[in-house]
């Protein structure tokens, strides 16, 4: 018998049709996982499943809940998918986008009520973008000029950024601090100005400006000349040289553009739905969930934009299964299935299994290896 | 179609059929091998015959179709089945473990060997293998010690280590001076005449009416035909190989060459180890000339070129171009002073593998305008340059949309060629340009340089490739541990005196 009916090659040429479909069968692949485990567990799964499309779309104040959540991962994945893309590893988006919360809220306390939300607002943004950018440049130097690990630093700045946010709310008397609250500490709230308009429900501006940034960055890779050679670095450093392109240079500057698009999620969460540098509020791991986004979305930066609002339903829906009965466990363990067959599934994309034709020899000599 | 019994043939390949990408890289191929003959296998580049030898390798399997060994039917799961049945091949890019020794080199792998290394034996045994088949290497020597011909005596000695009976060698002569392919010939002949077979894979037509007893050409993964090499003459291999008949461009000699346009005086320039790799090279090109840079690979080829396009810094030494002094100019600046570059790595440096071909195209052009304005690209110039110049160029099977990568070489490098003719330079220096090129791009290639020379560019050719130094250049260079050994009009040259100087033997006052 022939040893192997299936042979696995190389696809090379990938239709956008296969693109599409193969992730789309791996969700459903990870669903159906889901539901023999939800069912193994005694739980029936299509409640579970209703319930949580309920959860997250069924209401308007669930979609504007789940358009909340959905923000901050716009940004936390376009910062993952324009580093990656760029093969720069910056898996820091946690950090920086604590180190944006700090900067934008700083910001916001230090002008005070004073300042008309025209001057306060972009303010507080822009602060966060330079929160993040700060954060990044922190791994980002040395990365460029020195060639550190920018994996390592990145992961070991997270800590750091979320240690010292503790340390202004719980362990000093930092200016972050509410004064007015003796019990349990908590962040001081930001003034009015600075806080973005509700639109919608308790769904802020934020969004819109989430999307503006994210099409901008599209459009800053995609259609300028800056983009351009970064596209060239991430593809090939070599011929970026030999093209006469500054490679160092491009690489810093992907790298603090990444770290400055966490900022600005850090920024317009604490100006939008937080209004405070609150620990407890802001350390909900989106920069890391950014990552995940990022991959869903083929680092495509456009198609991140869609993947973060199915990912902030998937991460709604779990304290609304608790309501039911079901463990918020099963909500991370169903994220984790969906994100490995996904990945899974770029095995298919690049990939195909076809099967072999049977052998024209009758009986092939298998010619032993000693 | 099997043999008789009594004489099996050394290999027996039947309606081969192997697919890539929906592309047939072997349709129906049939290839006998005979016992004790040297077997040359032409054809253009993506003409199928790395494919076939590849197959008959055991790296990859055949979609369809029958092998034969000693006239028994075979089926390689992997390059272990095939060497065990006595096939084994000599690739382009050497299979070799650089920190090791020859003597490791040669035991890695093999089937019959203790756990324990006994290095003494294992040298002896290279080195007694070596001296029977005039392939004489240092059993002691580290890989990366060795010249890239050495090198390849260690991957044949490799294969005799385990006595393979079918030797496939793809394109060996590439890397090696005339000289060195001489006794590389001798070496084919005698294994040849103790019964074992070789596969000679060879662009070169010359070559193979020399030294085969048998051809076999392939053009568009088909076979065209199989001759006994007595009966062809080069001319008639040409036309099965391309399908037309063509002639390769050569030079008119100049009437007159203008001013200096490229003036290097003294360079240095370091190896990336730190080792000083051109050593106080001295040379003018002329507005309308070519200048060849003979060598052996591996001379100072790579830093030169690197060190005149500022990919490289100069030690000491200064370069000028059109009377301006560049030696402290970076790579962008030296674009805009006119000086083009054809590098010898197409996908690892002349284009971005994973960017489309028009994107390609606009590599170097793209800070100005048409291709952008005020730093925003301008998508319409673009696609209409890049229209336009896969069309001029004669680039094939560009699909929009889709990356560089996916074009074969022959294609690339009209695209990396023609990108650089676009940029209107004065000095172009290229590096080893039709290495691997099939004949109808070598052609294109070809023409294109002595355009350029016509226009009045100013060409430095770095090439390891002789005939293709002698048919393009004005004057030749020889180098040998970076330094300029010996410099003749084209016109005294011959391959003679060139593979000496190569070899590092200085002739006197000349």
């Amino acid at each position: 018998m022939a040893a192997r009916r299936f042979i696995v090659e190389p696809r090379g040429l990938v239709s956008w049709k296969v693109r599409l479909l193969v992730p789309v069968l791996s969700v459903i692949a990870a669903l159906v996982v889901g539901a023999i485990f939800l069912a193994l567990t005694g739980e029936n799964p299509f409640d579970v499943y209703g319930q949580m499309v309920d959860s997250a779309f069924g209401s308007s104040r669930a979609l504007s809940e789940t358009l909340i959540t959905a923000t901050p991962l716009i940004l936390t994945g376009v910062a993952a998918a324009i580093a990656f893309k760029m093969l720069v590893w910056n898996i820091g988006g946690e950090g920086q986008f604590i180190m944006g919360a700090i900067f934008a809220s700083g910001f916001a306390i230090w002008l005070g009520d004073g300042a008309p939300a025209y001057i306060a607002l972009p303010v507080v943004i822009v602060a966060g973008g330079l929160g993040g950018a700060f954060w990044a440049s922190i791994a980002a130097i040395p990365r460029v000029y020195l060639g550190t690990n920018e994996i390592i630093t990145t992961l070991m700045l997270n800590f750091i950024a979320l240690s010292f946010m503790n340390f202004l709310i719980f362990g000093s008397s930092s200016p972050w601090r509410d004064p007015a609250v003796s019990t349990f500490p908590q962040g001081r709230p930001i003034p009015e100005s600075a806080r973005l308009p509700e639109i919608f429900n308790r769904l802020d501006g934020g969004l819109f400006i989430a999307i503006a940034l994210a099409v901008g960055a599209w459009y800053l890779i995609g259609k300028t000349t800056w983009g351009f050679e970064v596209r060239i670095v991430g593809d090939s450093a070599d011929t970026a040289r030999y093209a006469g392109i500054g490679v160092a240079r491009k690489i810093l500057g992907i790298f603090l553009l990444s770290g400055a698009y966490a900022g600005f999620a850090g920024g317009l969460f604490v100006s939008g739905p937080v209004g405070a540098l609150d620990p407890r509020s802001l350390d909900l791991g989106l920069g890391f969930t950014g990552i995940i986004v990022a991959a869903l979305a083929g680092l495509h930066i456009l198609a991140v934009i869609p993947v973060a609002i199915l990912m902030a339903a998937l991460v709604n829906s779990g304290p609304a299964l608790q309501s039911i009965g079901v463990p918020t466990a099963t909500v991370t363990m169903l994220q984790g299935a969906i994100l490995i067959f996904v990945v899974a599934g770029e095995f298919f994309i690049r990939n195909r299994v076809r099967r072999l034709e049977p052998e024209p020899t009758p009986e092939p000599v298998e010619v032993e290896a000693t | 179609m099997t043999s008789d019994a009594a004489t099996p043939l050394a290999a027996e390949l039947i309606g081969i059929d192997k697919e890539f990408y929906g592309v047939k890289a072997n349709d129906n191929v049939n290839f006998l091998l005979e016992r004790g003959q040297v077997h040359a296998l032409l054809g253009e580049n993506g003409a199928g015959k790395s494919t076939l030898c590849s197959i008959l390798a055991g790296l990859y399997r055949p979609d369809s179709g029958e092998m034969h060994i000693s006239g028994a039917p075979v089926l390689f799961k992997s390059p272990k089945d095939a060497l065990a049945a006595g096939v084994g091949m000599v690739y382009q890019h050497f299979r070799l473990v650089a920190n090791l020794t020859v003597a490791e080199n040669l035991a890695l792998g093999h089937p019959g060997l203790d756990v324990r290394l006994n290095q003494k034996e294992l040298q002896q045994a290279a080195t007694e293998l070596g001296q029977r088949y005039g392939l004489p290497v240092d059993a002691s020597a580290r890989i990366w010690q060795l010249s890239v011909g050495e090198q390849q005596r260690v991957e044949i000695l490799k294969l005799l280590y385990r006595d393979a009976q079918i030797l496939i060698l793809d394109e060996p002569t590439a890397v090696l001076t005339p000289q060195e392919s001489k006794v590389l010939f001798k070496t084919m002949r005698q294994l040849a005449e103790e019964g074992r077979s070789i596969i000679f894979v060879s662009h070169k037509l010359d070559e193979v009416k020399q030294i085969s007893d048998q051809v076999t050409v392939l053009r568009d993964g088909k076979t065209v035909g199989g001759v006994a090499t007595a009966d062809a003459e080069p001319k008639d291999l040409a036309r099965m190989m391309v399908g037309r008949d063509l002639e390769l461009p050569t030079r008119k000699p100049s009437e007159d060459i203008g001013s200096v346009m490229l003036g290097v005086s003294d360079i240095h320039v370091q190896s990336d180890r730190g080792l000083e790799a051109v050593r106080g090279m001295t040379l003018d090109v002329h507005e309308g000339e070519v200048v060849g840079i003979a060598g052996v690979s591996g001379n100072g080829q790579r830093e030169l070129a690197q060190g005149l396009v500022g990919l490289r810094p100069l030690t000491s030494g200064s370069v000028e171009l059109d009377g301006v002094d560049i030696t402290h100019m970076s790579v962008l600046s030296r674009i805009r002073a006119g000086c083009g570059y054809v590098p010898q790595s197409r996908l690892g440096m002349g284009l971005a593998p994973g960017l489309t071909t028009e994107e390609n195209l606009a590599l170097k052009a793209f800070r100005r305008p048409p291709y952008s304005k005020s730093r925003r690209l301008v998508a319409s110039a673009f696609r209409d340059n890049g229209e336009r110049e896969i069309k001029e160029y004669d680039i094939r099977g560009v699909r929009p949309g889709l990356p560089i990568r996916l074009l074969s070489g022959g294609n690339l490098q009209k695209a990396l060629v023609g990108r650089e003719v676009e940029m209107s330079p004065k000095v172009m220096i290229l590096r080893s340009p039709t290495r691997g090129l099939d004949v109808g791009a070598t052609e294109a290639v070809r023409n294109q340089i002595l355009e350029q020379r016509e226009k009045g560019v100013a060409v430095l050719l770095i090439s390891e490739d002789l005939d293709e130094l002698m048919a393009l250049s004005d004057r030749l260079l020889v180098i040998y541990e970076g330094e300029v050994v010996g410099e003749m009009p084209t016109e005294d040259a011959t391959a003679e005196r060139l593979g000496l100087l190569m070899a590092g033997q200085r002739e006197g006052a000349s």
